[in-house]
């Protein structure tokens, strides 16, 4: 059976000791058939008093034996387990049954199941996953109807929760008819990401073939449970390394197989609507080259911002239901990323592209903009603000001061966006709120980057092309300026002067952005590129001389160029390569450090230095967030 | 008689010295009178510049109350019923800031005379050094609030002199500790209460400018807002994390909006309009305020007991309802009177729900484990 043979991959990758693999195998042949045939009434018997050793902890079983004796005191199904709390009130049986598998990879869940075995004994209601119990053993034990048929089950290579994607279990005569496929095991893997850890799909796959009730408050409960399994930012840093933090680290292990293809919504990262913001940003630079009188004699006709613009409207609709898919199926993955002190930045970058397709709005479509879609727009920057901006200040984990990166840059652009848009509409207020609030972020994010603090640990240290990002917030502010006070002044000009020094001192320097792997995330690197350009167009309408004019012609044709260079290794990689999306690790990290780190830096192909072991130290209580 | 005279200059003595390690022993034989002595004296070492911060709020209130009633130039629909509300009431607040002023700088003038070595460790103390500018700031706003004293009279001038001077003299002394002073760094003693000396030179520079004297008001301002910036980023930065302030402290985050919107009104009396610059400072002050308001979690510990340290919420949003007003004065829109409207009736409501607190429970008010005046017995050098 293919659980067999993921077992005994397991073993062998790690080399442990030879009763683990025993053990397993006693187990396996038992819980495939007890994972067919639990009914109501139906006792499992074989399931019954079976020490189940947990790999749970990480995907390659790193706790080892000691996790293998330690559940194994712990996780005692002491009788059938139910397969919903529906059928528990009907068997009318005493059932105890331990959590040996949690929703989530994670390492707190020896606590948890500790806890699950006492209050168990309690009695038979302790199944039912009624409210009247302690949130905790509620959750857990509401989860239990749905998992208990899978706790018996070994977990195959690094995954927790061994539940079934389909084969909701309220009914028996259902469960019967769902003989798990061979395909079942590969997907039971990714179920700790899904929303509800699999339980929506099993719903929406219920309510395809039969109707039946949801399990809502089991659902709610389980969710619940769930919101502790999101890794402290301290773990995101030690594990991953690499200027976007996608890398994981020799020493770390993923929690999902790292040598299989993981589900596609599962690998879209939200770093994919860079591409949105680089695509509508050339839609800007198109309109205004068509419609500066300065850049007349280019002869540039409208038409080329309407295609761009419909292009970027389609590209934008197409991630933007992609990724709302991702948030409806696997929702804990998207609160991963979300935590991830990299990718927080880029949950802005929606709303950016939103506002710069109302900016690069072509005048054959629509010339007034009604102002609510502004405030539409804004409020959910506006949201995000308050939340990351409020964590700087307020320190904890994710200061300033240790999170500091390039990309968050992308957190400010937002607001001097939308200061621009908001005057280009007329209004008056709001664009000043948004300028102030972005400008004295900005300073505040400008010093923290340029004094390259001891304590930040996201920097590269070597170049990268999200350095590029610097360039995004003074050519956007300066902009947003000339439009809120009407004409290109001072304030506008000292702010164009300090993108064109940052813009001027990567160029000259391109010579070390090299060598760096491919990733989506480049996109969203050239629509400083863009903005640069487009400042520069609009400080020639200012100042129009030969010098200005040629700047700006080189500028455009640099973004141009740049963005049609990024289209073609995207177009390869896509098509040819297939390897746009690759298996998105950085939010596949353990919640704990792995025990036998170092044996796995042996075991692994010596790529990354004995460095990092010496490092990284091992941090055993994921700290809590302020 | 005689004896008793001379025994208690004795004891007093006794006191003096004892009092640094314990707060309170006595001699075998006391009598009541000497008892009575004894307690006020050792209400002088729990007693800090942190209590300014009553008379702060209480000199705030009274400015803002003499702002929403002063006769505008549009009518607004809600200036008419502040008007309402008979001016004794004011002149009541008023009377009140400035009894509580007095009588809290008398306390302190006497700890300085009795417990001068309290007063040094204060000074050198991260959080207390910065409320050294607060009896000055109360001074220069209970000055501005004045039902009395018109601006450009002579008395006015000499005072706003008198209350200026000790600010100019503090900002020497301690800014020049930010860049210069080995144990001093502002990495070092960077917190959200230094933002207090940014708001004395603010208070100041406006002053001056109500008085006419553009250029001491803009040189004071320059002051502030160049300190402001390097203090706004390196708050912001939290290099050392938030151990630096205790958690009974946190109430004092809330000067994170004070700054601004004093700046703003700063600026306001200095150009003489509420400018795009005001407004941005202005907006910037809301948007702290909001980020603060909505993040309750922060201030969870330090409201489980009634301490000096709540009335730190007050100030600052009497200065925001300040400069509220300000704003909605320049933007006639239905939006910034409603928010004038409800910044000040907040502001008066958290202040007197402040004063009904102060007076169920004065005995919080002085206790014992404050965290500010555990440090104050440890003498520094």
């Amino acid at each position: 059976m293919e659980n067999k043979d993921l077992q005994v991959q397991l073993s062998t990758k790690q080399g442990f000791p030879e009763e683990l693999p025993s053990l397993l195998k006693c187990i396996t042949s038992q819980t495939i058939a007890g994972f067919d045939s639990v009914e109501c009434g139906g006792m499992n018997y074989q399931t019954q008093l079976v020490t189940i050793p947990n790999p749970q902890e990480d995907a390659t079983a790193g706790k080892g034996l000691e996790a293998a004796e330690l559940h194994g005191q712990v996780n005692v199904i002491f009788g059938p387990p139910p397969s919903s709390p529906v059928e528990a009130t009907d068997c009318h049986e005493p059932h105890a049954i331990s959590v040996s598998m949690p929703a989530s990879p994670s390492g707190l869940h020896i606590v948890q199941a500790k806890k699950v075995l006492f209050i168990d004994k309690a009695g038979p209601t302790a199944i039912d996953g009624q409210p009247n119990q302690p949130s905790d053993s509620d959750s857990i034990n509401s989860r239990q109807p749905q998992q208990g048929k899978f706790h018996s089950q070994p977990i195959s290579a690094g995954n927790s929760c061994g539940k079934p994607t389909e084969g909701k279990v309220s009914d028996p005569f259902e469960s019967q008819l769902r003989i798990p496929r061979n395909d079942s095991q590969r997907d039971k893997r990714f179920d700790p990401f899904k929303t509800w850890s699999g339980k929506l799909e099993r719903q929406l796959s219920n309510l395809r073939g039969k109707p039946q009730e949801p399990d809502l408050e089991a659902a709610n409960d389980c969710h619940s449970a769930e919101n502790e399994t999101v890794p402290a930012v301290d773990r995101y840093f030690d594990a991953l390394e690499g200027p976007e933090l996608d890398t994981l680290r020799a020493t770390e292990v993923s929690v999902l197989p790292e040598d299989k293809k993981w589900p596609f919504l599962l690998r879209f990262p939200i770093s994919s609507f860079g591409m949105c913001l680089g695509v509508s940003s050339q839609a800007i630079l198109w309109k205004t080259l068509a419609i500066s009188p300065s850049m007349s004699f280019l002869h540039v006709s409208l038409t080329v911002n309407l295609v761009l613009w419909c292009i970027s409207l389609a590209l934008m609709a197409t991630i933007f239901l992609i990724y709302f898919l991702k948030i409806i199926f696997f929702f804990e993955a998207v609160r991963r990323e979300y935590h991830h002190p990299i990718r927080v930045n880029f949950f802005f970058a929606p709303w950016i592209a939103c506002l710069f397709l109302v900016l690069g709005l072509p005048p054959s479509v629509t010339v007034n903009v009604h102002a609510a879609i502004w405030y539409v727009l804004m409020a959910p920057i506006f949201c995000l603000e308050l939340k990351i901006y409020g964590q700087w200040m307020s320190g904890g984990q994710r200061r300033l001061s240790k999170v500091a990166n390039p990309s968050n840059h992308l957190s400010i652009v937002g607001n001097f966006v939308g200061a621009l848009l908001g005057a280009s509409m007329g209004l008056k207020e709001g664009p000043i709120f948004f300028f102030a609030v972005g400008l004295a972020h900005y300073t505040v994010l400008f010093v923290t980057l340029y004094q390259r603090l001891p304590t930040n640990a996201t920097l590269p240290k070597e170049l990268h092309p999200v350095f590029f990002l610097f360039v995004a917030a003074p050519s956007v502010a300066c902009m947003a300026w000339a439009k809120i006070h009407g004409d290109f002044d001072y304030g506008s000009r000292i702010a164009y002067f300090i993108a064109m020094f940052l813009y001027a001192s990567l160029a000259v320097r391109i010579n070390f952005f090299r060598g760096f792997r491919f990733s989506l995330a480049w996109w969203a690197y050239t629509f400083p590129m863009t903005g640069a350009a487009v400042a520069t167009i609009k400080y020639s309408m200012e100042v129009t001389n030969v010098l200005t004019q040629s700047l700006s012609v080189g500028l455009s044709a640099i973004s141009t160029f740049t963005v049609t260079a990024l289209l073609v290794s995207t177009i390869i990689h896509a098509f040819i390569l297939h390897d746009l999306f690759p298996n998105d690790i950085s939010i596949a990290i353990t919640q704990k450090r792995p025990k036998f780190s170092k044996k796995l830096a042996h075991l692994r192909s010596a790529s990354s230095d004995m460095k990092d072991i010496e490092a990284s130290l091992p941090k055993n209580n994921p700290e809590l967030e302020l | 008689m005689e004896e008793r005279e001379l025994q208690k200059p004795h004891h007093v003595q006794l006191q003096i010295i004892t009092t640094t390690t314990t707060t309170s022993t006595s001699p075998a034989d006391v009598d009541v009178a000497t008892e009575k002595a004894l307690s006020k004296l050792s209400m002088l070492t729990r007693f800090h510049a942190g209590y300014f911060r009553i008379s702060l709020s209480l000199c705030g209130q009274a400015l803002l109350w003499k702002t929403l009633s002063e006769p505008t130039t549009d009518a607004h629909a809600l200036r008419p019923i502040i008007r309402m509300l008979p001016s004794a009431a004011f002149v009541m607040l008023w009377s009140l800031a400035l009894f509580t002023l007095v009588a809290l700088c008398l306390l302190y003038a006497a700890r300085c005379l009795f417990r001068f070595r309290s007063v040094r460790a204060e000074f050198a103390h991260h959080v207390g050094m910065n409320y050294l500018f607060a009896p000055w700031i109360c001074w220069l706003l209970l000055l501005q609030s004045t039902p009395f004293l018109r601006p450009h009279t002579k008395s006015y001038l000499l005072l706003c002199w008198l209350f200026s001077l000790p600010i100019l003299l503090l900002d020497v002394k301690i800014y020049g500790q930010w860049f210069t002073k080995g144990k001093k760094f502002l990495s070092m003693v960077a917190n959200p209460t230094s933002q207090i000396t940014v708001i004395g030179n603010l208070v100041g520079a406006r002053a001056a400018a109500q008085m006419g004297w553009r250029e001491s008001a803009v040189f004071m301002f320059s002051v502030g807002i160049a300190h402001y910036l390097v203090l706004f980023v390196t708050l912001y930065q939290r290099f050392l994390g938030s151990d630096s302030l205790p958690a009974m402290l946190r109430p004092v985050f809330f000067l994170f909006f004070a700054a601004p919107s004093m700046a703003s009104l700063a600026w306001d009396t200095i150009s003489s309009s509420f400018d795009t610059s005001c407004k941005m400072l202005f907006f910037l002050s809301l948007f702290l305020f909001a980020s603060l308001v909505s993040r309750p979690a922060l201030f969870r510990r330090s409201m489980k007991r009634f301490s000096v340290a709540w009335w730190a919420y007050s100030f600052p949003l009497t200065v925001l309802a300040l400069a509220a007003t300000e704003y909605a004065q320049e933007v006639k829109a239905e939006m910034a009177n409603l928010l004038m409207l409800v910044l000040s009736v907040l502001s008066v409501l958290v202040t007197l729900v402040l004063m009904v607190f102060t007076a169920l429970k004065p005995n919080d008010l002085l206790p014992h484990d404050d965290p500010f005046a555990c440090s104050n017995l440890i003498p520094k050098a």
